[in-house]
């Protein structure tokens, strides 16, 4: 039974195009079928695994709120650039710390980074944030308020959207410059240079430097991932909730979303997933896009 | 087959004698030249036909006779077909007019083995409508059956389809083309070919040859008429012999001057090729200075004028031609406005107008800039950087006022001899003009550097920041763009930057957009000083007279009027001249400049001006690169 519908001969048809036989090229027989296979390879989602992994988006929508917090602080005067400056001090040590025990624990086979790299590395970035501060004051005094915060609104968004959630140890090119552009807009409408140095130096903190850390627990402490994933998730609502209530809904609600209704919906459509595989050659479109960017 | 005889008109009314000419190689048709009267001695002819081709270059030889039998010479027939034994020749012509009437009769005579004369196509009666032999008179009589061709080949072409269905009839035809033999020796046929091609492989064409021995055979219009001579002869001749004595006198006369002036060259080029102006900082200057640039092109065309050699080509001489006739109009106009200059004082004028006229437009750059330090039209610049922008050229600008302060009491003195250079010619006072006004703006074109170089760092700063930003780079190697894993710092200092200058773009950009427009007005204004400089030294204007009082000097092909064409006789064409177009002569012989060489297109003059790239020296291109 082949397409052409040819009447067969005694011949029993073979799959083979190197012997000549009395069919056309395009017959196949009743046997075709049966080698079809259906969703193969598949990994059956167990609905908490994909809460946990789910939860990595969430704990980064909440940086970001934390950030807004912060920033929120700042600029009513709340918060002074003093005592944020000490406290990234401190958080960044505890955090240097922990990642050099995180990364002791696992010594694999490349280089790691030695202590004088990482001190440069941490000088560069005072020193040019710091030279850099009374500029970036001045940078955006002449720009609206309003074109500043739909600038880094979706700076920000950018950043979330791009940010590489499976592989966050080198942060991605996009997402961290896009964070630290936003920062740069917001830091930039504070009241004095201070300010902004401190605001991006918690950018900097936040955005480049954490993700690092997180990275590190994910592959080395699972278990207290997800805590600390929960524990900022907790922080980012609560410290936007103390400014901002009705952002503080929203936000809980975007999490809520995020984490428990996505990963169920994905695990409920997956019972009408139907993939066929079989002996042909699927036709693949491919379009690639990136040619676009350049 | 046709038979041409391009006659000349003065020999029309010529007394009988021997056709003295040149068959065309190559083609069937025959050129006459003169006609010798008798009576004479064959001996004497045919030495005067060796030693005028000996001097000319054209072969020469008797083509026939020719006979206008006046009263009483009747029954020459015989006599003249006995003169083909003593001119041996191939085929002798025996053309004849009768009195009263104005045809041509023609005999072709073929000499056989034997070295008998066979008359093959006897007797063909040839009408001619005209008596007189000027062509005015022709034009105005005649039925007028016009034909204009541009192309004579085409014609022939036509003509001899024509006769090729006639051809049964008839052995052979003739057609009698009657030319101004003056018009045809001056004139030159385009396009010009300089230098002998290969007569064997690249035989030239029928017209080029017949206006080539036209050309030639100069010394055979030497003979003079009223001449004591053992010949005499019917020609074209000069009726000026007393101006072309004078013309000859003045033509010796130069060859002093050309002394006179290759000295002083010698002395300037001695000058020039002192080490101290060889130093690249003068150098650089000189090659700036459109005076010195001009002083450049003036010695090239004095160093070609004054050369010993003496010009045969025509290009070459044309060239010669219209560099002096370039040279002589541009001192004449140098000179009138010297006059005008120095008359009733004008220059002191002309000095106290220039000094507040800097100031006011000193004073008026200060409003723009302080227009531009507050909010220019409504936009919101950096206003940091526009302070400190606005006070660096603010500053810049009070510098430049009291330079030319300083400089007011000499400017007179200055500008008093720097019109003496006018004598020179009007170009040198233009290029000056230019460069005072390139001296005098100089600010503005300072403004124009430092504006177009910050936007140029931003705008490179920024391309390649924005790659950064995205994770890219830009690979030298394989020019294309990469992508890349930077470092933490690398990204962090580099989005800061980006940042900076992104926000810094607007205030440079209005910077450079109102300095680069400032800069545009005066390179417009520069450059019409420069195309009128390099039009005065560039402009053929001896051709373009030429053209324009002897059209016929500059040919560009030949049109035929018919002059008589009757069922059974032979067709009598008037060659006229067709002048060579005017803009084709401006083109083929003006004096190739600067302005002669490819220059940027105005996309990319637009995409310089876009990125910032400095645009004043665009013609410099090529000694930029070097």
């Amino acid at each position: 039974m082949g397409p052409d519908g040819a009447p067969g001969p005694a011949v029993p048809w073979r799959k083979v195009l190197w012997e000549r036989q009395p069919f056309p090229d395009n017959y196949v027989d009743q046997r075709f079928l049966e080698e079809l296979r259906r969703n193969e390879g598949i990994r059956q989602y167990r609905y908490w695994a994909v809460v946990k992994e789910a939860g990595f988006v969430g704990e980064q929508l909440s940086c970001v709120a934390i950030f807004i917090t912060l920033w929120l602080y700042m600029e009513q005067g709340q918060l002074s650039p003093e005592r944020l400056l000490w406290s990234s001090l401190v958080c960044a040590l505890l955090g240097y710390g922990l990642y050099q025990v995180l990364t002791s624990q696992v010594q694999s086979g490349c280089e790691p980074r030695t202590r004088l790299a990482d001190l440069q590395s941490a000088t560069i970035f005072l020193s040019f944030t710091f030279g850099f501060s009374p500029v970036l004051k001045t940078l955006t005094e002449s720009v609206s308020t309003d074109t500043v915060y739909a600038m880094s609104a979706m700076m920000l968004l950018a950043h979330l959207v791009s940010f590489p959630y499976a592989q966050p140890s080198p942060p991605g090119s996009l997402s961290l410059n896009a964070a630290l552009f936003a920062s740069v807009c917001l830091a930039s409408r504070l009241p004095g240079a201070l300010h902004t140095f401190a605001m991006l130096s918690c950018a900097l903190l936040m955005f480049a430097l954490w993700p690092c850390l997180l990275q590190r627990l994910r592959e080395n402490a699972p278990s207290q991932f997800t805590g600390v994933c929960v524990g900022v998730c907790i922080a980012g609502v609560g410290g936007l909730g103390s400014q901002w209530p009705g952002g503080a809904v929203l936000l809980a609600l975007a999490l809520g979303s995020v984490t428990l209704l996505c990963p169920l919906l994905l695990v409920m459509l997956q019972r009408h997933k139907d993939n066929i595989q079989g002996p042909w050659d699927e036709a693949e479109i491919q379009e690639d896009l990136s040619h676009f960017l350049h | 087959m046709v038979l041409k005889i391009f006659f000349p008109q003065c020999c029309n009314r010529a007394d009988s004698g021997l056709l003295v000419g040149r068959w065309l190689s190559g083609h069937d048709s025959a050129v006459v030249l003169a006609v010798i009267h008798y009576p004479f001695i064959p001996g004497q002819v045919k030495q005067y036909i060796q030693q005028i081709q000996a001097s000319s270059g054209v072969e020469l030889s008797v083509l026939g006779s020719w006979s206008l039998p006046k009263e009483g010479q009747e029954g020459m027939e015989s006599f003249l077909r006995d003169l083909s034994t003593i001119f041996p020749q191939k085929r002798w012509l025996q053309i004849n007019r009768e009195v009263g009437k104005t045809g041509f009769n023609c005999q072709v005579l073929q000499r056989d083995q034997n070295g008998r004369a066979i008359p093959r196509e006897i007797k063909k009666k040839v009408e001619k409508t005209d008596g007189e032999a000027g062509g005015d008179g022709q034009k105005k009589e005649k039925k007028k059956v016009k034909k204009k061709k541009e192309e004579k080949q085409k014609e022939e072409e036509e003509k001899k389809e024509e006769e090729k269905e006639e051809e049964e009839d008839e052995e052979e035809k003739v057609i009698f083309v009657h030319y101004e033999q003056r018009k045809v020796m001056l004139s030159q046929l385009h396009p010009v070919e300089n230098g002998v091609s290969d007569p064997k492989t690249d035989p030239p064409s029928e017209l080029r040859q017949m206006f080539q021995s036209v050309a030639l055979s100069q010394p055979l219009y030497f003979l003079d008429r009223y001449d004591d001579g053992p010949l005499k002869s019917t020609h074209w001749q000069s009726e000026g012999r007393e101006a072309s004595i004078i013309v000859e006198l003045l033509k010796q006369s130069t060859v002093p001057l050309c002394m006179l002036l290759r000295w002083l060259l010698s002395i300037w080029t001695w000058i020039c090729n002192i080490r101290i102006f060889s130093l690249p900082p003068l150098r650089f200057l000189s090659s700036k200075l459109s005076t010195c640039v001009q002083l450049s092109y003036r010695t090239e065309h004095m160093r070609t004028l004054s050369s010993p050699k003496r010009t045969t080509e025509h290009t070459e001489f044309m060239r010669k031609a219209n560099m002096v006739v370039s040279v002589l109009v541009d001192m004449a106009l140098g000179m009138l406005l010297m006059w005008w200059l120095y008359k009733d004082n004008h220059i002191s004028m002309l000095a106290n107008t220039l000094v507040p006229a800097a100031d006011h437009v000193a004073k008026e750059l200060e409003e723009l800039l302080q227009w531009l330090m507050g909010a220019p039209a409504g936009l919101k610049m950096n206003r940091a950087l526009d302070q400190v922008l606005g006070r660096f050229f603010l500053y810049h600008i009070h510098l430049w006022i009291s330079y030319i302060h300083l400089m007011s009491p000499f400017i007179e003195g200055i500008l008093w001899y720097g019109c003496l250079s006018a004598c020179f010619g009007l170009t040198f006072a233009l290029s000056l003009l230019s460069d005072m006004v390139a001296l005098l703006t100089f600010h503005i074109y300072c403004f124009y550097v430092y504006g177009a170089r910050l936007y140029c760092l931003k705008i490179y700063g920024l391309s390649s920041l924005w790659r950064l930003f995205r994770g890219k780079k830009w690979n030298v190697l394989r020019q294309r763009v990469d992508s890349c894993s930077y470092d933490l710092d690398q990204l962090f200092i580099g989005t800061l930057l980006f940042t900076v200058l992104l926000f810094l773009l607007p205030t440079t950009a209005l910077y450079y957009l109102v300095f680069t427009l400032l800069r545009l007005v005066v390179v417009l204004f520069q450059g019409v000083l420069h195309l009128s400089v390099d039009f005065i030294n560039s402009f053929p204007l001896f051709a373009v007279a030429l053209r324009i009082t002897r059209s016929y000097r500059l040919a560009e092909g030949v049109k035929f009027r018919v002059l008589c064409e009757e069922p059974g006789t032979a067709l009598h064409l008037m060659m006229e001249i067709n002048p060579l177009k005017s803009s084709t002569v401006v083109q083929l012989y003006r004096t190739p400049t600067y302005s002669c060489y490819p220059k940027d297109s105005w996309a990319a003059l637009v995409k310089k001006l876009f990125v910032g790239e400095l645009i004043y020296p665009w013609r410099h291109k090529t000694t930029k690169t070097d």
